[in-house]
């Protein structure tokens, strides 16, 4: 499926289930992504992760719900819980079957987003190794000089964003420098189609999610 | 018009505090050309006007223009190898790189295998960059200036942090280029050992001019160089007893999948001042890295007996300090003054007390500075003040890298002066990285060499 | 006061990107509180404070760009850039992520929207401060159940605005202090 088309199904998905309370939906949407996620061959491994890595905060709203709210609503409690479940395997049907690039290549293509934007946070991401390291640094050049930066910490952030400042600087020449104009077209070496297929994708499923949504109990 | 002309051009990064001052040089086309200055004398920034660059992204024109010759490309190619792409792999980046010129896609896959081929890296396309040691970067760099078939190549210190092996793969790359394709080759080094039979000119910054030598001068100049680099001196080898400090056993040392380090059982020594050496990366730095924790590596580092994993970060910080490359990672306030507030309250270095500090503070000529932005130093004196800061901390090991880069020769004999006296009264262990060598011999006490993987005591350096 | 430009060029946008991702890698460092903290609050039957008290530390790329940049919009694409950049690395919280990303980043904008995009000091803070809370309190009251804590809802929100203030308030106007003083964010010596 187009790259953008899912990110924006993904996207209504996650807005629509925020807004209402149907454990059957949630539950459907959730098996979808992960019978998706098992046709494109993921490591099981991540299954794990991504059923442990989301638990705590479901499970933290679950007991909130359940237990030491006024209602004591158990089912309310499920579909909060399930909820997230949705968000995470949905989410990890575009990022583990997409890669950054496409996506960006898809939305400056197909969605006609400024390459400023698309390119631009692209190559912040492209940054993210050396933003632990330098994190990692900081805190060293703290401890060196007797001093422990902890995550709430002023100064951390601010030698942090001092790398960020000269970084952005030297990448926008690097990319300028590399043919980059501003506003200005440019040519695509691969065309990210956008098809029928993936019109009539987008718009069934919708669809079919009113259906059970509000169709069904 | 054959040359790119800079007429009488003055540029500033702030106000009253011109980078270059009134300078016109005719640079011709189809040729090699050579900027050579200390580190901070404008090189750079005139490369980056030259590029269009600037004054975009800084600074101001005060007088005078530059103008390049009708309808030739310029790109540049920059000095931290790592910073110059937005995408992941060099085939991603060579393809937004054509995107950009508005190559028809038809076009692309052609000039990208051209430009893979000519700087042979074609088994590199698809790896990702950040993997890459600096000479691959740097090779993929240069491949985007061959897609692209720029006409004039600026190239801003391509060298600083790559190893010989791909420094020779480079510059034969780049005389094809310049020879072959006519292309305009503008290099920048603070350097010059290694250039001669190249450039056909060279350019020297000083004092915010610059100034085209005559070939008698640029010869000299050369030679030098050369020469400077061939110097020995001498020191001895470690004697039985020599106590170790920090010993490396079983270590080997990685960057991505290149095997840097292999030490099976290696020993540098207590309150020993030692050198170490070995061409650019070779992974020196990788090496102090490893020794602060600050990169992973297999085997042990051994500190006084103790596997230095096992003690706690905290403490060990107060035992191993780590000069850093670049004098600001290692600052954390923003005034001259904060900055030594933090180390008098921290540092446990007993020669520092209030009138040695203010000695040191003048031996140096930070003196005056004291209310200064650090951020807004000169490299020079952000280098000096960067070492008295650690010098103070008075941790038992100090490892430093490049710790004299961008210092004149006077600022350097103070340095080592100020090192000398402190040493005195409080003896630490010193593991010195510095390419610069004149004036270092009356501080190091060993030398150590880092070749093929290898690290081994020398009688020379 | 010469004319400023508003529209945001490369460099701001990976500027406004690397904040964003900055923040997020420093808040993964201390995901670990929200564990904690939802640990130590389960037994006063307040599971969610962690959530709470935690949410400032989320939110503050948005504050913290629109100090830096001093532009509308700055808010909104410092958190929202972050957001799509962890999402583009395939964070598993990807476009639930996005969405929150894009509340937060409405919310501290309105903060700024409010004060005419002239009060880049406390009064900026305290008011992006308040907005922010009160608009990711209201998204939560739908995403995460918060229409159903009851009376609870007074502490929970006291939490959230506790810690807003804290992060996006206090600790992004200490940074903003820093950079101030260090003269890095005038690129544009020569304007006067």
């Amino acid at each position: 499926m187009n790259p953008s088309f899912k990110l924006l199904l993904v996207l209504i998905i996650a807005l629509e289930v925020s807004f209402t309370r149907h454990l059957t939906i949630n539950l459907v949407l959730v098996a979808v992504a992960i019978i998706y996620l098992l046709t494109k061959r993921i490591r099981p491994r991540l299954f794990g992760w991504l059923f442990l890595m989301p638990l705590f905060p479901a499970i933290a709203v679950f007991i909130t719900i359940a237990w030491f709210s006024p209602g004591h609503d158990y089912f309310y409690a499920w579909v909060l819980f399930s909820r997230i479940y949705v968000y995470v395997f949905t989410g990890a049907a575009i990022t583990q079957t997409t890669s950054p690039l496409e996506l960006t290549r898809s939305l400056e293509q197909n969605l006609h987003l400024p390459s400023k934007f698309a390119y631009g946070t692209l190559a912040a991401v492209n940054l993210i190794p050396r933003i632990k390291m330098a994190v990692k640094t900081i805190r060293a050049a703290g401890q060196m000089r007797g001093i422990n930066l902890s995550w709430w910490s002023p100064m951390l952030y601010f030698k942090a964003i001092l790398h960020a400042i000269t970084w952005s600087d030297q990448l926008a020449q690097a990319m300028e420098s590399h043919g980059y104009v501003e506003d200005r077209a440019r040519t695509s070496v691969h065309q990210i189609a956008l098809t029928a297929r993936d019109w009539s994708i987008l718009i069934i499923s919708i669809i079919l999610i009113q259906i059970i949504t509000f169709a069904l109990p | 018009m054959n040359h790119l002309a800079i007429d009488n051009l003055t540029f500033a990064y702030t106000p009253k505090h011109p980078t270059l001052k009134d300078v016109a040089l005719k640079i011709p086309v189809d040729s090699w050309t050579l900027f050579y200055g200390a580190s901070g004398s404008g090189k750079s920034t005139l490369m980056r006007l030259l590029a269009g660059l600037l004054p975009k992204y800084g600074g101001r024109i005060l007088q005078g223009n530059i103008e390049l010759p009708n309808g030739l490309t310029v790109a540049m190619m920059f000095q931290d190898p790592g910073m110059q792409f937005a995408l992941d792999t060099p085939q991603h980046e060579l393809e937004f790189a054509l995107e950009n010129l508005q190559l028809p896609a038809n076009k692309m896959p052609a000039r990208i295998e051209h430009a893979l081929k000519f700087c042979g890296i074609e088994h590199l396309r698809d790896r990702q960059l950040a993997t890459m040691s600096g000479g691959e970067q740097q090779r993929a760099a240069l491949a985007v200036l061959v897609a692209m078939d720029t006409d004039i190549l600026l190239l801003d210190e391509p060298f600083a942090s790559i190893d010989n092996h791909n420094r020779t793969l480079l510059i034969q790359q780049l005389t094809l280029l310049q020879q072959k394709y006519h292309k305009t080759i503008i290099v920048a080094d603070h350097d010059l050992h290694g250039y001669r039979g190249l450039a056909k000119q060279i350019i020297h910054f000083e004092n915010q001019r610059a100034q085209l030598l005559d070939a008698a001068a640029s010869d000299a100049l050369l030679q030098s160089a050369d020469q400077l680099a061939a110097t020995v001196h001498h020191v001895k080898l470690p004697t039985a007893s020599d106590q170790p400090i920090l010993t490396l056993k079983k270590v080997v040392i990685e960057h991505g999948d290149q095997k840097l380090i292999m030490a099976n059982d290696f020993s540098f020594f207590k309150n020993q001042t030692t050198l170490l050496t070995g061409a650019t990366g070779t992974g020196k730095s990788s090496l102090f890295k490893a020794i602060t924790h600050l990169a992973a590596y297999q085997g042990t580092i051994v500190y006084n007996d103790q596997d230095s994993q096992k003690i706690k970060p905290r403490r060990y910080a107060q035992q191993v300090g780590y000069v850093f490359q670049h004098a600001v990672d290692q600052f954390l306030s923003v005034t001259v003054k904060e900055e030594l507030a933090l180390s008098l309250k921290k540092g446990r270095n007993p020669y520092f007390d209030e009138d040695h500090l203010a000695a040191a503070l003048k031996l140096l000529d930070l003196n005056k500075l004291q209310d200064r932005v650090v951020y807004s130093l000169s490299g020079g004196q952000q280098k000096k003040l960067q070492l008295l800061l650690m010098l103070m901390m008075g941790q038992p090991v100090l490892l430093l890298d490049e710790p004299f880069s961008g210092l004149d020769l006077h600022s350097l004999h103070n340095v080592v002066d100020l090192i000398k006296a402190s040493q005195k009264v409080y003896p630490q262990t010193m593991i010195i990285i510095s390419h610069q060598l004149e004036g270092l011999e009356k501080l190091i006490d060993r030398h150590v060499k880092l070749a093929d993987c290898q690290l081994s005591y020398r009688e020379e350096f | 006061m010469a004319k400023k430009n508003n529209k945001f060029h490369l460099r701001d946008i990976i500027l406004l990107a690397l904040v964003g991702i900055i923040f997020g890698v420093i808040y993964w460092a201390a995901a670990f509180m929200y564990n904690a903290l939802t640990i130590v609050f389960t037994p006063l039957k307040l599971p969610m404070m962690g959530n709470d008290l935690t949410m400032g530390l989320w939110c503050m790329a948005g504050p913290m760009a629109g100090f830096m940049l001093k532009k509308p919009g700055a808010p909104f694409l410092g958190e929202f850039l972050g957001a799509a950049g962890e999402a583009l690395i395939g964070d598993q919280w990807g476009a639930a992520n996005l969405i929150s990303g894009a509340v937060q980043g409405v919310a501290s904008e309105l903060g700024f929207t409010f004060t005419g995009y002239k009060h880049y000091d406390w009064l900026g803070a305290v008011s992006t401060t308040i907005t922010t809370t009160i608009v990711t309190f209201a998204w939560d009251w739908f995403r995460n159940g918060y229409n159903k804590f009851g009376f609870k809802n007074v502490y929970y929100f006291s939490g959230r605005l506790l810690s807003m203030f804290f992060f996006c308030g206090v600790l992004v106007m200490l940074i903003e202090r820093l950079l101030e003083r260090s003269h890095v964010m005038k690129r544009e010596e020569f304007n006067d």
